[in-house]
């Protein structure tokens, strides 16, 4: 095991602390003047003020998701970078999101978001994910076995094919069905529906606790797949379970927010950085920190350039990338 | 990145696709007295409209698309077409917002949530579903009568211009949204209303979708080629049509260029005007004599 900056109770503290931060920050911040100091006399009040539809029907959901989709990714980036032992594996490597994509442009060409308007698109998300995750599953499990690799390339070609068809379907579609699946593609946290907010946040908090008992398992992987063995893990089993729990995560995310790039690849990273290798911690730090990131980047994308909102993936682009960038470097010199 | 690319298309393909039809509104409309006082517009089209009708002074917030008029850019911005603040414009207690077909679904529904009337006009096609969408605009903000009159006398004037160029030779037209991917006016457009109305035949009227290709452009002969100036691109557009020299809008010399400000400004009013350039470009003669 390689040493780590600071020991786990610690970084643990750290990382809720930075999700706190974050979540505090992004309620005292929006285009109307609603600070900190506003937010306890606000809920006081009662409802019926703007004040407080804007705290708790608009900043509040946002947070919420914004915990539920952050973490979910972050989780899904830790679980698939662990199994495969590829550190540039994200949850959307895999064609998941790519498949949701290709669910949700079907379904607005199709127009049954207009018959169903709430529940098609996330629906369709969701089943266009798992139409995707299942064929990689099945093409790679050979008597029982697991080719990882197979896995990792099947990925790929899938989510490269499905992003063609997408584009396909946005050529020859109209401007009305256009402006949906662009606005799906770019990914946004703005969600009007308690319902389904709910249903991401139950989500992602189980498969925290579900891939939380693989922990172990995800540790002994990180050796290589014949030391598992040798461990008495069942490895096959673990992966297949693991697989799942990543492309649920992925999928419920996907469907809900779009694509929401650069999450689940950077916050992994930098987890390990301050906490090492064990997943007992990996997990549990990623999803809190992914949640803080992504609450923290969603708020400096309501508000940078206010009035005007910025997709939420352009900020965690930009700012993950750079300070993945900078703290590799500083890794390097040392 | 094909995506920013896709986006820019679909922009420019708004601003040009003309006005809206009017999806039922799901909250009552306001009653003859009871008109709303403080109304937000969420695109460029709908700004113009309320100023026309005359009830600039109730218009509380805009996008930062909304240009037309000048004084239109003055007003309070809510955020751009496609992506709206809602906590603005929950802040600024409107009675009525009026969505576009662009307006994002998930803010629209959270406006309705908070008990908000929105009303959305969608993407309309012709010029019969503009004069539709101005008069029901009108009766929502109680200018039914104005809006009447403006739509009558728009009538009137396309009338009058029909019957100047209906004797005249019919030229092939080819109107150019896009440059890249290259893209065509088609029936889904207004524009393809303003061309007939001008004496003139629409060559990808037919087509179920604006990405055509060069050659096929070519193996329709326009005798007229029009331009929407997308920024620069309408220049080096210009230029690179001259290498096709079998096309006769090249040969002689027929190529334009129109402002896309002007193309997509789908009132019907405006639209009157347009259609006076376009009849200038396609038959000059009926203008000298």
């Amino acid at each position: 095991m390689k040493k780590t900056i600071l020991n786990w109770p610690l970084s643990m503290l750290l990382s809720v602390g930075f999700l706190l931060a974050a979540s505090l920050y992004s309620l005292g911040s929006g285009s109307s003047d609603i600070t900190l100091k506003d937010v306890i006399p606000t809920l006081l009040k009662g409802s019926g003020t703007p004040e407080f539809s804007i705290l708790f029907d608009i900043r509040i959901p946002r947070i919420l998701l914004g915990f539920a989709v952050g973490g979910s990714l972050s989780l899904a980036g830790v679980i698939l970078q662990g199994m495969f032992r590829n550190p540039l594996v994200e949850p959307y490597t895999l064609g998941i999101s790519g498949g949701a994509a290709l669910g949700v442009a079907l379904c607005i060409i199709l127009g049954l978001h207009r018959v169903f308007p709430d529940l098609a698109m996330p629906l369709f998300g969701f089943i266009g994910a798992f139409a995707v995750a299942l064929p990689i599953s099945l093409i790679n499990i050979r008597k029982g076995m697991v080719k990882t690799e197979g896995l990792l390339l099947t990925g790929v070609m899938i989510s490269y094919i499905s992003s063609s068809i997408v584009t396909l379907i946005l050529a020859i579609s109209s401007t009305e069905d256009l402006q949906g699946i662009i606005f799906w593609i770019m990914g946004s946290l703005e969600e009007p529906s308690w319902l389904l907010i709910s249903i991401v946040l139950f989500i992602s908090l189980i498969c925290l606790v579900l891939s939380y008992i693989f922990s172990l398992d995800l540790n002994a992987l990180a050796l290589g797949e014949e030391e598992a063995i040798h461990l008495g893990v069942n490895v096959e089993r673990a992966k297949k379970i693991l697989f799942l729990i990543a492309s649920v995560l992925t999928g419920v995310s996907v469907s809900i927010a779009g694509i929401i790039g650069f999450v689940g690849l950077v916050v992994p990273h930098f987890v390990r950085m301050l906490a090492g290798y064990d997943h007992r911690v990996l997990l549990v730090m990623s999803f809190i920190t992914g949640a803080g990131f992504l609450i923290f980047c969603d708020t400096l994308a309501r508000t940078i350039i206010s009035p005007v909102e910025l997709p939420v993936g352009v900020i965690t682009g930009i700012l993950g990338g750079s300070l993945f960038v900078y703290a590799l470097g500083r890794r390097f010199l040392k | 990145m094909q995506r920013h690319v896709i986006t820019a298309l679909f922009i420019v393909l708004y601003a040009c696709s003309g006005l809206f039809i009017l999806s039922a509104p799901c909250t009552g409309e306001p009653a003859a007295k009871n008109v709303p006082h403080r109304i937000i517009s969420l695109g460029p089209a709908i700004t113009e409209a309320l100023y026309f009708l005359g009830v600039e002074d109730r218009v509380v917030g805009v996008t930062t698309y909304c240009q037309k008029p000048p004084e239109a850019a003055k007003k309070e911005k809510i955020g751009t077409i496609i992506e709206i603040n809602t906590e603005k414009i929950i802040n600024l207690r409107p009675d009525l917002v009026i969505g576009t077909g662009l307006t994002n679904s998930k803010d629209i529904k959270k406006l309705k949530n908070l008990g908000i009337n929105v009303v959305t006009f969608d993407i309309s096609k012709d010029f019969d579903r503009l004069c539709q969408i101005f008069l029901d605009l009108g009766k929502l903000v109680g200018k039914e009568e104005q809006a009447r009159t403006m739509i009558a006398e728009s009538r009137k004037k396309i009338v009058k211009t029909q019957k100047k160029v209906e004797n005249l030779p019919r030229k092939k037209v080819f109107v150019q949204l896009g440059s890249k991917p290259l893209f065509a006016v088609t029936r889904d457009y207004f524009i393809n209303d303003l061309i007939e109305f001008a004496g003139g035949v629409n060559i990808f009227k037919d087509a179920k979708s604006g990405l055509i290709s060069r050659e096929e452009v070519v193996r329709r002969n326009p005798d007229i080629l029009i331009i929407t100036t997308m920024g620069i691109a309408g220049e080096k557009e210009q230029k690179s049509w001259q290498q096709y020299k079998t096309i006769n809008a090249v040969k002689n010399k027929h190529i334009y260029l129109v402002d896309s400000d002007k193309i997509c400004s789908p009132t019907p009013v405006s639209f009157v005007e347009l259609l006076e350039e376009i009849v200038k470009i396609l038959h000059p003669e009926a203008f000298e004599g």
